[in-house]
């Protein structure tokens, strides 16, 4: 008797899926339990650092001279950025506020802004992992057809 | 800013006053780590909460444990010097 076809999503689009919404590269391997836990956590951790920090801790490079020295002046922009579309929404959030007359001067400091930053990294390196390992798992399915 | 003035009226704006309560934000974050790599890691998720329950514990103590040494030795070059 035939096996019944099962259709395996190519790695590159789990892998982006996994970044548009964090853990949804399980949800297309079929893995939804794996997929919404890693979603809930990685997008609580997220939210919980901008609340703690306020979302000034998100800030996007303003554009330097190269593109590595845009990436030095605001290093810890591409783990938050690993986290999806969030960041990018903070980023912005944040960008509005700097522009605010009143709301400019709220400010994180010490370790208030260094606590959140960590946790809004931390979530972006944590759906790394996630995409990295459901884009293996596809490859594994794809191999093994 | 006069801190006994601060007053916390605009959640992801201001700073959440949490300044005498820093250490404890390890917490959500050990978890959300514990949870995620354990995630990734188990083959079944039904072994999730469990595995992740105990690196948690075993992250919180590793850190207190880190802590306590170094306060210690702290301690020490202070006494000492």
């Amino acid at each position: 008797m035939p096996e019944p076809k099962t259709h395996t999503p190519p790695a590159p689009l789990v892998a982006l899926v996994g970044w548009l919404l964090p853990g949804f590269g399980y949800w297309l391997l079929g893995q939804r339990a794996r997929a919404l836990t890693i979603c809930i956590t990685v997008l609580s951790l997220f939210t919980l650092g901008c609340l703690i920090g306020g979302v000034r801790i998100v800030e996007a490079p303003s554009g330097g001279a190269t593109f590595i020295s845009s990436i030095a002046e605001k290093p810890w922009f591409v783990p938050q950025a690993l986290a999806g579309p969030i960041t990018i929404a903070a980023a912005f959030a944040s960008h509005e506020l700097q522009q605010n007359s009143q709301l400019k001067f709220i400010t994180p400091h010490a370790r208030i802004a260094e606590i959140p930053t960590l946790y809004t990294a931390v979530a972006g390196m944590l759906n790394l992992l996630a995409i990295i390992d459901a884009s293996y798992r596809a490859g594994q399915r794809e191999e093994a057809k | 800013m006069n801190l006994l003035a601060y007053a916390y009226t605009h959640p992801f704006i201001q700073p959440l006053p949490a300044w005498d309560a820093w250490p404890w934000l390890a917490v959500p974050l050990c978890l959300a780590i514990s949870i995620v790599y354990k995630s990734v890691k188990c083959q079944s998720m039904k072994q999730v909460p469990h595995e992740a329950a105990g690196i948690f514990l075993w992250i919180i103590f590793g850190m207190a444990a880190a802590a306590a040494f170094l306060a210690g030795v702290v301690k020490i070059i202070e006494r000492f010097s």
